[in-house]
């Protein structure tokens, strides 16, 4: 049984916010609903303070994909269906395709939106590795200010962004990728379909004269929030793409996430899973960009 | 239970091709809503937390789980639930085709599947397997081994009438 709530639907982003900023802390905001309504009907604590929901679905202007020269936008009412059917998604940005396309079932994804993935900002949300390789910002608002942010500064620890009580994800701006990055995206899950990801990675790399001239790699579900591996980069650039840099790189990858996480009684399987996909994750960029 | 007072919410929706106008508790699924107020109990409770797909029915065209919809979610749309695709009193050849092809033993997941398949069939009406099982991928069935479902679905593409 969900709890006692109200339930509002504002036409405007002006009068949501101005709900929301009156609400003292007591409002949660509605997009997709796909894990605030199960939450309400299991009895998560994360929304047991909820007062009043203020459904963002009718305003207008959220739910759409743009364009611009040199970035793309997303609103904060697009659906994972609308992001995996998008061309200009499926052109730019390949692995955010292909991760909206791997998330929950039909459904779900009917439903879900990729802003509330990374709002919600669980360990496991997809969408998140394959935005941080493409350096995605957010833009945020609430009544009296509007600002920008990258979504790897916006994620804090799981469960916990940096949005503020009165603000407003309004959209995701990625600039367009060089096209010289390739990339791909790996999730595994106890089974294909409707399935929470214990590994995830997205990789960008660019070659040049064999050598790994730019390479960008965000993890998932192995960290405690997506995470983008600055120093594996760092490490990497400059290095021969040959299978000896891309095993270094993997055996690098499984110390870094086990001095994250600490040894579990799932490192013992995970690590290795982690390392050899990451292996073949890298070989398999490289031969695409060869 | 919160001291503050809780306002109904008002919607007015399609629902199986007729308009309707009523007010309830904001905290209402759409799965109760149909199950409990309209009497329509051939949408299933299964899961709850939208993994099962039982619960699918059509808003606006698309498949939705109905237990992930809150009333006042809705407003101004159209749903249409598996008593609402047989026509003057005929089966769907979905439904012919799920009874012919053995794709129903408990039957407790197939207004869902049904459902899921509809969906894709109104878009994609010539689908081959693997978009089939796309599509049915949120529709969990413990009985069948799922084959003879996608047997009856495949049986029914190029069906327009949906």
């Amino acid at each position: 049984m969900n709890p006692e709530f109200n339930y509002i639907a504002p036409l405007n982003l002006n009068s949501a916010l101005k709900i929301l900023s009156a609400s003292k802390s007591r409002a949660k905001i509605l997009a997709g609903g796909t894990d605030i309504i199960p939450g309400f009907h299991i009895g998560s604590k994360r929304f047991s303070s909820t007062e009043l929901l203020i459904d963002i679905k009718r305003i207008r202007g959220l739910d759409t994909i743009k364009e611009y020269k040199n970035f793309v936008e997303i609103g904060a009412c697009v659906t994972f269906s609308q992001l995996s059917e998008s061309e200009i998604i499926r052109k730019y940005f390949p692995l955010l395709a292909k991760a909206a396309e791997t998330i929950g079932s039909v459904q779900i994804r009917n439903r879900a939106t990729v802003v509330g993935n990374f709002v919600n900002n669980a360990p496991c949300a997809d969408s998140v590795p394959p935005l941080l390789v493409y350096d995605a910002k957010i833009q945020i608002q609430s009544l009296n200010r509007k600002r920008e942010i990258s979504l790897q500064k916006f994620l804090i620890k799981s469960y916990t962004t940096a949005l503020k009580k009165n603000e407003i994800v309004t959209k995701i701006l990625i600039p367009k990728p060089e096209p010289e990055l390739k990339g791909d995206f790996y999730k595994l899950g106890r089974r294909r379909a409707v399935a929470i990801s214990r590994i995830s990675l997205a990789v960008l790399m660019k070659t040049k004269n064999s050598l790994i001239e730019e390479i960008r790699i965000a993890s998932g579900a192995v960290t405690p929030i997506g995470t983008r591996l600055y120093e594996l980069e760092k490490f990497a650039r400059g290095k021969a793409a040959n299978s000896d840099t891309f095993k270094e790189l993997s055996i690098q990858l499984g110390k870094k996430v086990l001095e994250i996480t600490g040894l579990r009684w799932s490192s013992e399987y995970k690590l290795p899973v982690l390392q050899q996909t990451f292996y073949q994750l890298l070989e398999k960029v490289s031969r695409d960009e060869i | 239970m919160k001291s503050k007072s809780i306002k109904k919410v008002k919607v007015k929706f399609k629902l199986n091709g007729k308009e309707l106008e009523l007010e309830t508790k904001p905290n209402k699924r759409l799965l109760d809503l149909l199950r409990d107020d309209l009497n329509l109990t051939g949408t299933k409770e299964g899961c709850s937390i939208g993994e099962c797909g039982a619960c699918t029915v059509i808003m606006n065209g698309k498949a939705v789980n109905s237990c992930l919809v809150l009333a006042g979610e809705i407003n101004n749309s159209e749903i249409i639930t598996i008593e609402g695709i047989a026509q003057n009193g005929n089966l769907h050849p979905l439904q012919e085709n799920f009874l012919k092809y053995g794709a129903v033993q408990c039957g407790f997941c197939t207004p869902g599947m049904i459902l899921s398949a509809y969906a894709l069939l109104r878009v994609n009406p010539e689908p081959d397997e693997e978009t089939i099982k796309e599509a049915i991928a949120g529709n969990l069935c413990r009985c069948t081994g799922y084959k003879q479902i996608i047997e009856a679905i495949k049986h029914s593409t190029k069906i327009t009438d949906g």
